[in-house]
């Protein structure tokens, strides 16, 4: 799939490189978020308000 | 065919999700609040002696324990001082709960947002601080983060909670356990007396509900001042609440 997506990509391949990181970095923050917002319905701190 | 072969794949990666979730939750985030514990920990000692500079500064009483000094022997030396104390920023931390039972030795952060409770229990800081007249109130997590409140449910009427601040060890003993929903934040309202209460989730895996820890203090710099002369070291003559 990652192969399908830089192979989509437009420009030489050092600029689909790059934007690879980018996406794949971007990817990762998204998911620790969504993990971090989903961690809140098993524990979230016990905050009473 | 091809969509038995999506819906596989669909599966297979819904499974790992499900374990790299479970698997950063249960462990991943321990490492995070174990690496802030352990930058807390050099510095509480510095942020005590800040605390009291500005106590000091203000011209304000400090606990003779805490500066090592002599009771003072004014010539009222049996009215008993109150010793204030002031908050620090938030995140940053300000005292250490200890509870035997519980399992709890933690350093505790001002402040009760995500990123405060990321590094250990926090305090509301719309409540008074530990040792001071009112309801100082603490909540910490119970699953994730290393877990700090895990074992809560284990304390029972008697039992003591000790927290360490600028001012001195302020020493509970818990009043009452029980579980409430995560809305009734009458148990944040003030109280007569000096109490501390600790709040986490219920049950274990869960924020449906709240646990809550009341304790009332029994011993420390502010005892006297706010209780009164006690005869007895649990304070069982003490004030009750408001």
């Amino acid at each position: 799939m990652l192969k399908r997506i830089y192979n989509g990509l437009p420009g030489p391949p050092p600029v689909r490189a790059g934007v690879m990181v980018v996406l794949l970095v971007l990817a990762l923050m998204a998911l620790a978020l969504a993990f971090e917002r989903a961690g809140d319905l098993i524990d979230n701190g016990g905050v009473i308000q | 065919m091809k969509v038995v072969r999506i819906l596989g794949w669909a599966m297979i990666w819904s499974g790992g999700l499900i374990l790299a979730f479970l698997a950063y939750q249960l462990w991943g985030t321990g490492f995070i609040t174990a690496q802030a514990q352990a930058d807390a920990e050099s510095q509480l000692e510095s942020i005590f002696d800040n605390t009291i500079d500005q106590i000091q500064e203000a011209g304000l009483p400090v606990a003779p324990a805490v500066v090592g000094t002599a009771p003072d022997q004014g010539s009222d030396e049996t009215a008993p001082v109150l010793y204030p104390e002031f908050a620090v920023d938030e995140g940053n931390p300000f005292a250490r709960i200890i509870s035997e039972k519980a399992e709890v030795d933690h350093i505790v952060f001002e402040g009760v947002r995500r990123d405060d409770l990321k590094k250990g229990p926090g305090h509301m800081p719309w409540t008074p601080l530990p040792g001071q007249p009112g309801n100082a109130v603490i909540s910490g997590h119970r699953t994730t983060y290393e877990a700090p409140f895990a074992d809560l449910d284990l304390l029972e009427d008697g039992d003591e909670i000790t927290v360490q601040t600028a001012t001195g060890a302020h020493i509970y003993t818990v009043r009452e356990v029980l579980i409430v929903e995560p809305t009734d934040v009458w148990v944040t309202e003030p109280r007569e007396g000096s109490w501390l209460t600790l709040t986490t989730c219920h049950p274990r895996r869960s924020a449906r509900q709240r646990l809550v820890v009341f304790a009332e203090l029994v011993d420390g710099p502010n005892f006297e001042y706010l209780y009164g002369a006690s005869d007895t070291a649990d304070g069982s003559d003490s004030v009750g609440v408001g």
